[in-house]
């Protein structure tokens, strides 16, 4: 019997179903097993003897250092935040901030000049309208050409984590905030770039289409009709790649770049726990506040968006 | 239709005082950090390195170019592949523990699971837990979120190394728990704005509250779930390259070891590797995502 068509059999038999779903999510679902069972992961490993006198010495270390010999004093301990929040703290903490604003700035301009030529919907003979028959063959290659060449530089240019270009960066500029600046402007504008892209990409069509029938060059058409419909979702994008410009300036210092993570490699060299405890504390606080910064903008342009 | 509503301008006011405040910050920082764009030129002897690193993009090394090779080491290409694995194990081993802690974190942080509209009031008790009990325990869950992902896997690496000395075990734990705490951020989120329809229908049919969560609320979130799944295993898998500058033995450190010994030719081999292991990823979550999302 053939079952009804709004049957249960039927819509079990007939759900959508992919070969290539499948073998992805059983990857999915085995790729984590087998990496415990093969990998040198175990949890008997933490309670090893060796590692619990490493955790006791740790915690005796994280006790703030003026009070390591003597009973625990509020105004001692609050004193030697304050005095650590005048010296390092306060200053590494603004230049974190200071550097991921750079960044994003450098990343949201290069992104947005670069997600024009990678929009498939622009960069082709005939944007926005069906194609003519008197574009030549290779008018339209070159156009092609140009969308692939961008879509693949945009793909390298995201594809080096930020923490190993600013290492790279490092050795050929030397230390001062650029190779971080650097290095989370090229990452994050080859994000920016596809994001822009592909928002380009998505945009009703028929204000392009019309203005292109109308004779308009492409370059109008960018300022006009492309540029203000997306530029809601790209700032929306740019404070989502702010938030993590923050969390990588935070880290970037340990290179030797005079952010949090300078004094953050620096305390972990000497050894002084109960620094490194508070430094990283202050860039937790520092995300958090960049998170809530970001939230905000976001709402603000989910609003423009309705 | 009025012609007012026709000519209505449209709304520039949020976007331009988000790009006036992005620009004033920007100079502001600019002048904070004394920049200066003589510095972004590379001194002499940055050239030099430079010059030298570069020269050997096209030509990646294909042997090993230390000085001392001990016998027995294996062909540069088969180290260089065998560093990806270990990136890729230990990505997926924090995978592993950050899905189903994210899972639960973001149980307990989705706001849906308690709210009235969705489940019906049986008894008294069962009232009163979610009066008092449940913001207390979607609260802590917020907060507990928050921590876990405000500190960069690094910072928690450095603490796990400091605690526990180099084992595995500090990576993996490094990159689960932030990870598992933007998993449940995210995991919360996808949960409470899938549209509610089912739960309301399986509600008025009588199920019960883990029946209603689990195929009303849960299901019609689950792709976008998978599919920001994968996206983070991406993301993970750049984090456990970068942990091996470290001392983990990913790919982060043998681009490490070989560009302190100054053999760019073995740098490049390392970061074509790494580059390619990532583009691979992209493209298969990438083409995962589309299809599930589709």
């Amino acid at each position: 019997m053939i079952p009804h068509k709004e049957s249960f059999e039927y819509l079990h038999t007939h759900r959508p179903r992919s070969r290539f779903l499948q073998i992805s999510l059983t990857l999915a679902l085995l790729g984590p097993a087998i990496s415990w069972w093969i990998g040198n992961f175990s949890w008997s490993d933490l309670t090893h003897q060796r590692r619990i006198d490493n955790l006791r010495r740790f915690l005796d270390n994280i006790r703030p250092h003026p009070l390591r010999h003597q009973d625990w004093d509020w105004s001692i301990a609050w004193k030697w935040v304050l005095d650590f929040l005048t010296e390092p703290g306060l200053n590494a903490t603004l230049s974190t901030l200071a550097i991921s604003i750079l960044a994003i700035s450098f990343a949201a301009l290069w992104g947005t000049i670069l997600a024009l030529p990678a929009a498939k919907t622009l960069t082709r003979a005939s944007p926005f309208l069906p194609a003519g028959g008197s574009e030549g063959r290779w008018r339209h290659g070159a156009w092609n050409g140009l969308y692939l060449l961008t879509r693949f530089s945009l793909a390298l240019l995201r594809s080096v984590p930020e923490y190993i270009l600013a290492f790279l960066l490092l050795a050929m500029i030397g230390p001062g905030a650029w190779p971080a600046i650097l290095a989370l402007a090229i990452h994050n504008t080859g994000i920016l770039g596809r994001l822009g892209a592909e928002t380009i990409e998505n945009l009703p069509p028929e204000p392009m289409a019309s203005l292109r029938a109308l004779g308009a060059r492409r370059s109008t058409i960018i300022t006009s009709a492309i540029l203000p419909p997306a530029l809601s979702r790209l700032i929306l994008y740019f404070s989502v790649r702010w938030e993590t410009c923050v969390r990588e300036a935070t880290v970037l210092g340990m290179l030797g770049i005079t952010s949090l993570g300078f004094w953050i490699s620096e305390a972990r060299a000497h050894g002084q726990y109960d620094r490194l405890l508070l430094l990283v504390s202050l860039g937790s606080l520092l995300v958090l506040l960049g998170d809530l910064v970001s939230a905000l903008v976001r709402s603000r342009m989910r609003q423009d968006l309705r | 239709m009025s012609l007012d509503s026709l000519q209505a301008p449209p709304s520039w006011g949020h976007k331009t005082t988000c790009l006036a405040i992005l620009l004033l910050a920007a100079v502001a920082s600019w002048f904070w950090l004394e920049l200066s764009l003589t510095d972004v030129v590379p001194s002499r002897g940055g050239w030099l390195v430079a010059r030298d690193f570069l020269s050997r993009a096209l030509s990646p090394a294909w042997k090993s170019e230390a000085h001392y090779i001990p016998p027995g080491t294996p062909s540069l290409p088969w180290i260089a592949l065998g560093a990806a694995a270990q990136t890729l194990l230990f990505a997926a081993a924090a995978m592993g523990l950050a899905i189903p802690l994210g899972g639960l974190l973001g149980f307990l942080a989705s706001s849906a699971w308690w709210s009235d509209e969705m489940i019906g009031r049986r008894n008294k008790t069962a009232r009163r837990f979610r009066q008092f009990l449940c913001p207390i325990i979607w609260t802590f869950a917020r907060v507990q979120i928050a921590l876990l992902r405000s500190i960069h896997e690094i910072l928690w690496a450095i603490l796990f190394l400091a605690a526990l000395g180099l084992s595995p075990m500090a990576a993996v734990l490094a990159i689960a728990l932030p990870f598992s705490g933007v998993l449940a951020k995210i995991y919360s989120e996808l949960i409470d704005e899938a549209p509610r329809a089912q739960a309301h229908a399986l509600r008025s049919a009588g199920a019960s509250t883990p029946q209603i969560y689990l195929f009303g609320l849960v299901t019609p979130a689950l792709p976008d779930m998978i599919a920001y799944t994968f996206y983070r295993f991406e993301c993970a898998v750049r984090s456990s390259a970068v942990l091996g500058f470290f001392g983990f033995p990913t790919l982060g450190l043998y681009i490490r070891q070989s560009s302190a010994s100054l053999n760019h030719g073995e740098t490049w081999t390392y970061l074509y590797v790494l580059i390619a292991t990532i583009l691979l990823l992209e493209i298969w979550s990438g083409s995962v995502r589309r299809r599930l999302l589709s």
